[in-house]
């Protein structure tokens, strides 16, 4: 700070000292080439002197030269440097300078949400994405978007709700570095990484409902030396979203649309039809009596004729395409700017309409939104707010339960009505009804959702001096969700029920509110031409807390009347729902950048952070980083060279920590016994033991790349490799009973992951000048994982995953935590039809003993990436993405519960078409699958565990920018349309149900930006 | 510079005001600071580890009635397993069932749940800050203390080896304070001399309570002001962590401290603390009768539905499900009937009080309810009674067993039952099972004498002594995790 001011007390000497001599005086304004507005402290500076000033509010500056020829140079963030020549006579040029905004330069930038770096300065691995990236390659969200355009970047295929639009994804940044399965346990997602919108931190949920038409750029910080300057909340990486300011000029409106349509992909379906069904179950012996009855095996004799009959007219019920439908969505963003120098506003309106592919699966968002930025002189401040609504509805019948239902039975009754079943057994016979799944569907059953938040976001910034910034953030955000669901009474799961007590009401609302504020001091120069120093100083403090509420009532009597006040009382025994949570942190961080001569770079980031969830014997931690760089390409010996435009190799390490656990995990807590008092009144209890001493989660996160660009940045390479070790892992552990509590959060053992990345970009035609441009891409990335000194720790875990029915996750030293561990099969021996399993020391048995568990395959593919296309022709666009996985292996859970492991209960549902097939018989000797049986119990073994090699087509997009011409004609600023097509096939070397509840979509949208 | 100095006192300011700020308190449940800031919450606290006891894992049902009683031989079994169920491999012993792995388990897991929160307690109460009135302090410490080692002592009992044989054998843990680590199991020995410690400072700590002068003050006021020092015997008071001594003391084969401490609850008794009930329980209102012989508890467990232990286990109106009760036989011709070979008799007001009839066999109805609703003797389980100090003093006035005679005439004379005319195992064994029927203490009876099961009156079908029917093994959570 003392050197600063000698600096620029020297200035100001020297400049005093000048206007004493023989001086010229330059004076003009300098604006903006876009739309003739002023710049406000555009540097003007004597080329190669430290001579220099800064334009005023109106962008008028005057500067006092030497006699004689010299070089002035006019730069400001964002814009090209304007360079004249002044020969001492033609001072009058000077007088209007004009400054056109450098977008290449723009992109060139790293914002991590606290600084902004320029790229080629900086040692972190991170990758930027512009809106019209984003916009190129999907239309839903900016996630989805992400997850095309960076193979780091994984969100997580849910096989269980498919594309349902109302289910968050499981994100991960370079992949997991906490116990993966305990995301039940902490409620929230360990390895998710971190939100940060307009520079603070902010929900999954609210990023999910941000309409893409809001948003300027992404970044993706994966390093330490980028992500450690949020210290203990970045060891998942962090995802940094900007949303576009409002710029300058005369009242602009811009009209931004998607129309949308998507429809199920049920091709993973492999379902019997009615003759394969009926044929299975003979085979199973659904109609084969064991009592000895005559009588029974006469009743079941003409159930079997029954059925066959029916299939000879004709019934084979295709059940799937009843929830089904063609989802329709349509998104509008409409946004008005403008404002003069000081004062620049925006205000935006936002509609979203998503149908999914499955019946009353919808999600309405709407959103506005007023940014605001006032600036004066050496102050800025700057004000975003927005008020958001989101309306959503669910199925209440799932997927899964059409996908059971028999083809053999018909739909609809002879008078074109929905039965409440599809079969029930006659009097006296022990059978299982069978519900009909539109039965339910048809009744007034709902499970919407609504909620209201606001966000308000409030910046100041101070300019003190042209090198030295202040900045103080404020915001300030408000969610209140509102969850009710509603069961009819004449919904088959109260069928067991006393009349009082049929029907369901429940209603959860959960509200939240979060703040967060910021102190910072920026600093940045470049002292004598060689040593650009960058430095951040702040102070950080956030707060978020959750309430949620809930209660539930039965007892309806009317399938119509749903209203809450329709209800008999509460459930017996029933009692309200209350949580609560309160989770703080405050911090103080440092980041400091230092370039020698744009050769050499050194970056280091300090944090020390505190947060309420740990205990108070370890509330504080630190998190540093250390990086370096060395731009080959700027060294004299590579001078004269213009074939590589970027050379650089990069390296950092540091210790970035996790904070997404519960919030009171520490603390022990109490409870009221509750079932019962005594003469002395009422008990408390015990209700959770806290760990006081929990340290944190923390990642040491190594990182070596490179980056190359050469052949006039027509080939762009990157590549990483990087090492994480978390060490220590927090999990919540089963502990000895006699500890008094059977699970406590405590530290065990360390997770390492190794792993590399590489983007490799090239542009074969490049020619800018005639707007054509075709770039290939080829990414991808390899990832592995295991686990160390974790001991026994969870040794509950693995004892519940060998008896559960299909688990193949295991916790053991050096185990991978993506790892299937089943007994190994040799196949089915074909003389007696029963499995034989090959035992830890190799030798082959036909008993199945769960301790031969051995690793059989990992679900992580060895390599996974995106191979995409770009062509640009005049204004025609034309992308196409595809993603390839290759080494992986999957647990063909489809196999193991739908063809094998089919129960005496399971065999009324319909199942995969190879449950039939590919049996093991008398006469079919070499099956892959045992023979068909309804008591056989099949166990976990190598025989489901399939390589997965999987490409699908991601996304294909067509675009067109109309010409200005045209547009011009049409009364407008600016025109382009846009066809996308996402998720549009998928090949995979294995055949596997997916979408279990909830089917994936394919989907198509035109999207339309208009700009008057 | 200024500008400097003020930022960096602002940030020394924050940075000290953080700590405050980061110190987040639960509002959806309480607290531990919270709760044990006062002496309400300790007493709270305590209250609830007396309520917990009831849990159908422990005293309310497998560690007196239900469990322990059936391994203890108590209750004739069916044949029927679609009626008895489970049961029937208990009374075999066997504990590898996996019903039963998971049902020890639990109560293992209950018990160290309980000494936990009684650990909880002691160490927040030592660390001091809290304002206690009285002699609460003490009292309250006292009674953590001994539930801790009463608990300790009933998993020993349950889990660990035949003391007389094995003391050095490896058995459980014992927890002295809260840790987020598994403590090593201790033997037997070990854990005798934990519990006789932790019981002997108790004592020390219960020197003033109130019992010792006032009684069991079981007329608390009903005006609403606090009655935590009332119901003296709903407490393990001063008398009781006495009488647990002697127990204890018996069980670890110390035979003088046995007789010491059971003496000194039975003089205590005889000034009037525990009175004995006497023949107006039978002749004056036959059809309400005190059936758990209320004034004689030194200390019970109240159980608010107590009467769910009768209605779910010996309420003959359950038939066809199973009802526990004693083999009729053994009933007849030994427990109550026999003659002086026995000492069994039909005049005994046990046998008169709680063996009613109904068709041909008697159900026992220790547990059923007075008439009179909202009397404290409903809700009582007894744990400790003056009967077994008379029956403790027997066994450990001298090595010789027929010394004890004295006493155990002395218990008889107050149950309307002739004098024996001398003391063998058998008979002081059959005396035990009169007094203490239903209440969880036979087995650990057996185990501690190692001597047959008694089943029934065929000595040849009982179980014989045997380190596999006494010893229950440790659940499979403790040795695994």
């Amino acid at each position: 700070m003392r050197r600063l001011l000698n600096i620029s007390v020297l200035i100001f000497i020297s400049l005093v000292s000048y206007a004493q001599g023989n001086v010229a005086v330059l004076k003009g304004k300098v604006i903006d080439s876009s739309d003739g507005y002023p710049l406000v402290g555009v540097s003007v500076i004597v080329t190669g002197t430290e001579y220099g000033i800064t334009t005023d509010v109106d962008g008028f500056y005057e500067l006092r030269i030497p006699q004689g020829e010299c070089e002035v140079t006019f730069s400001y963030l964002g814009y090209d440097d304007e360079v004249r020549v002044y020969t001492g006579k033609n001072a009058q040029s000077f007088s209007r300078i004009v400054m056109s905004m450098n977008t290449e330069q723009l992109a060139d930038v790293v914002v991590t949400g606290v600084y902004e770096r320029k790229k080629e300065s900086f040692t972190g691995a991170s990758a930027t994405f512009k809106t019209d990236e984003l916009k190129a390659v999907g239309s839903a969200n900016v996630l989805q978007s992400l997850k095309t355009l960076d193979p780091s970047f994984r969100m997580m295929e849910n096989t269980r709700f498919g594309s349902n639009p109302n289910m968050m994804p499981d994100i991960e940044i370079r992949g997991k570095t906490s116990i993966a399965g305990l995301k039940e346990e902490y409620g929230t997602d360990p390895n998710q990484p971190l939100f940060i919108l307009d520079g603070f931190e902010t929900t999954l949920e609210t990023i999910m409902n941000l309409n893409m038409n809001r948003v300027a750029s992404v970044t993706i910080l994966k390093d330490a030396a980028s992500t450690a300057i949020y210290g203990s909340k970045a060891s998942n990486g962090v995802v940094v979203i900007e949303t576009k300011a409002p710029s300058r000029g005369r009242l602009r409106l811009s009209y931004k649309g998607d129309f949308g349509l998507s429809v199920a992909d049920l091709t993973d379906y492999n379902l019997m039809n009615s003759r394969e069904k009926l044929e299975f179950e003979a085979l199973a012996g659904v109609y084969k009596d064991n009592s000895g009855d005559p009588f029974a095996q006469i009743r079941l004799d003409n159930l079997y004729n029954e059925r066959l009959k029916e299939i000879e007219r004709g019934v084979d019920t295709y059940w799937l395409s009843e929830p089904v439908r063609t989802g329709f969505t349509h998104k509008h963003n409409v946004y008005a700017e403008g404002g003069e120098d000081k004062i620049r506003y925006g205000i935006g309106l936002s509609y979203g309409e998503v149908a999914g592919v499955m019946k009353d699966s919808d999600r309405r968002t709407l959103e506005g939104n007023v940014d605001l930025i006032y600036r004066s002189g050496k102050f800025q401040f700057s004000n975003k707010l927005s008020i958001n609504w989101l309306d959503v509805t669910n199925p209440v019948v799932s997927f899964a339960e059409y996908a059971y239902a028999n083809p053999y039975y018909r739909k609809y009754n002879a008078d074109g009505g929905v039965d409440r079943y599809l079969y029930y057994p006659q009097e006296g016979v022990d059978d299982y009804p069978v519900a009909n799944p539109l039965w339910n569907a048809h009744l007034n059953n709902w499970d919407k959702a609504s909620g209201m938040g606001f966000t308000n976001n409030f910046i100041f910034e101070w300019f003190v001096t042209e090198e030295f910034r202040f900045r103080a953030k404020f915001g300030l955000s408000r969610q209140d969700d509102d969850e009710q669901m509603r069961l009819s009474p004449l919904h088959t799961r109260f069928d067991d029920m006393g009349e009082t007590e049929k029907g369901l009401y429940s209603h959860t609302q959960i509200d939240e509110l979060s703040y967060e504020g910021d102190l910072a001091a920026t600093f940045g120069k470049v002292v004598a031409q060689k040593h650009m120093i960058n430095a951040v100083g702040g102070f950080n403090f956030s707060s978020g807390s959750r309430e949620v509420y809930g209660y539930s009532a039965n007892g309806f009597t009317d399938d119509r009347f749903d209203a809450p006040s329709f209800a008999n009382g509460y459930p017996s025994g029933g009692s309200p729902d209350y949580s609560e949570s309160l989770k703080r942190a405050a911090s103080f961080y440092v980041n400091g950048g230092y370039v020698y001569d744009e050769r050499y770079l050194m970056d280091f980031n300090y944090r020390l952070d505190g947060a309420s969830m740990f205990g108070t014997g370890n509330r504080f931690r630190n998190t540093w980083s250390v990086g370096t760089g060395w731009n080959i390409h700027k060294e004299p010996f590579m001078s004269g060279d213009d074939f590589f435009s970027m050379l650089k190799l990069r390296g950092s390490v540091g210790n970035p920590g996790n904070q997404n656990f519960s919030a009171y995990q520490a603390f022990s807590t109490y409870k009221f016994n509750g079932w019962m008092t005594n003469v002395f009144g009422t008990g408390v209890i015990l209700n959770a033991l806290g760990n006081a001493g929990l340290a944190w989660q923390e990642t040491v996160n190594y990182d070596i790349g490179a980056d190359i660009s050469f052949w006039g940045d027509r080939v762009n390479l990157t590549l990483d490799y990087y090492w994480k070790h978390t060490d220590p892992l927090l999990a919540v552990i089963t502990t000895p009973g006699s500890m008094g509590v059977t699970s406590i959060a405590m530290n065990a053992g360390s997770q390492k992951t190794e792993g590399w990345e590489a983007v490799f970009r090239i542009s074969p035609v490049y020619r800018p000048a005639e707007g054509i441009n075709w770039n290939i891409s080829i990414n991808a990335v390899s990832s592995r994982s295991e686990y160390a000194d974790i001991g026994d720790s969870f040794s509950a875990l693995n004892e519940s995953g060998k008896t559960s029915l299909a688990g193949t996750t295991r916790y053991y030293d050096g185990g991978s935590p993506t790892a299937i561990w089943a007994v190994r099969s040799a196949g089915i021996d074909p003389a007696t039809g029963k499995e034989l399993f090959i035992k830890k020391d190799g030798s082959y048995s036909f008993t199945y003993d769960v301790d031969d568990e051995v690793v059989v395959g990992d679900t992580q593919p060895r390599i996974e990436g995106l191979l995409g296309t770009m062509l640009y022709y005049k204004g025609l666009s034309l992308g196409c993405y595809f993603r390839y996985r290759w080494g992986g292996q999957v647990f063909n859970s489809s196999l193991f519960q739908k063809v094998e492991n089919i129960g005496t209960q399971d065999v009324y549902n319909n199942h995969d078409k190879r449950a039939l097939y590919d049996r093991w018989s008398e006469n079919n000797r070499e099956a892959y699958f045992k023979g068909i049986s309804m008591v056989q119990k099949t166990e976990k073994s190598s025989r489901f565990v399939m390589d997965d090699n999987s490409i699908a087509g991601e996304s294909f997009n067509l675009g067109y920018e109309f010409p200005d011409r045209i547009v011009r004609r049409m009364g407008m600023g600016a025109m382009n349309i846009q066809l996308i097509m996402t998720d549009v096939f998928r090949a995979s070397t294995v055949r596997v149900e997916r979408g279990i509840d909830y089917p994936f979509a394919r989907s198509v949208t035109m999207s339309l930006g208009i700009t008057f | 510079m200024r500008k400097i100095l003020t930022y960096m006192t602002l940030c020394l300011m924050l940075s000290t005001s953080c700590d405050v700020w980061l110190d987040v308190k639960p509002y959806d449940k309480m607290s531990q600071d919270e709760l044990l800031s006062e002496e309400e919450g300790f007493i709270k606290l305590l209250n609830g580890i007396y309520i917990e006891l009831n849990s159908d894992m422990l005293y309310g049902g497998a560690l007196s009635v239900e469990m322990l009683e059936v391994m203890g031989g108590a209750y004739i079994m069916g044949t029927d397993k679609s009626v008895w169920g489970n049961y029937i491999d208990l009374a075999s012993y066997e504990y590898g069932t996996p019903y039963w792995r998971a049902r020890l388990n639990e109560t293992w897991n209950k018990a160290y749940s309980l000494i936990l929160n009684c650990n909880l307690l002691l160490e927040n109460l030592e660390k001091g800050g809290v304002r206690f009135t009285g002699d609460n302090y003490k009292i309250i410490k006292g009674e953590a203390l001994a539930l801790r080692a009463m608990l300790h002592f009933d998993m020993l009992r349950l889990f660990g080896p035949v003391f007389s044989r094995h003391p050095d054998q490896q058995a459980i843990p014992y927890y002295r304070k809260c840790s987020t680590l598994p403590n090593s199991r201790l033997t037997a020995r070990e854990v005798a001399q934990e519990v006789t410690h932790d019981l002997l400072e108790a004592r020390i700590l219960l020197a003033n309570d109130p019992i010792r002068t006032e009684g069991t003050m079981t007329d608390a006021p009903s005006d609403g002001s606090s009655v935590f020092m009332y119901y003296r015997n709903l407490r393990l008071n001063y008398y009781a962590v006495t009488a647990l001594l002697a127990r204890s003391s018996l069980y670890f084969g110390d035979m003088k401290s046995a007789y010491g401490y059971s003496v000194e609850v039975i003089r205590a008794a005889e000034e009037g603390v525990f009175p004995f009930v006497d023949r107006s329980l039978v002749t004056g209102s036959p059809d309400d009768p005190d059936r758990i012989f209320s004034s004689e508890v030194i200390f019970a467990l109240s159980h608010s539905q107590r009467n769910r232990l009768f209605k779910n286990y010996f309420d003959p109106s359950r038939i066809p499900n199973y009802v526990f009760r004693m083999d009729n036989d053994l009933m007849s011709n030994r427990i109550f009937g026999g003659g002086t070979l026995t000492g069994g008799s039909q005049d005994d007001y046990r046998y008169r009080v709680n063996w009613v009839a109904t068709g041909a066999n008697r159900y026992f109805y220790k547990y059923a309810d007075m008439v009179q609703t909202g009397n404290v003797c409903n809700t009582m389980i007894p744990m400790l009674r003056l009967g077994e100090m008379y029956l403790i003093a027997a066994e450990s006035r001298s090595e010789d067993i027929g010394a004890g005679l004295v006493y155990v005439n002395r218990l008889r004379a107050k149950r309307g039952t002739g004098a024996l005319q001398q003391l063998t195992r058998e008979t002081l064994q059959y005396e035990y099972i009169r007094e203490l029927y239903g209440e969880g203490q036979l087995f650990y009876m057996y185990k501690r004498m190692y001597s047959p099961i008694i089943f029934s009156v065929s000595e040849n079908s009982n179980p014989q002594p045997d380190d596999a029917i006494f010893t229950v093994p440790v659940p499979d959570t403790e040795t695994e995790n």
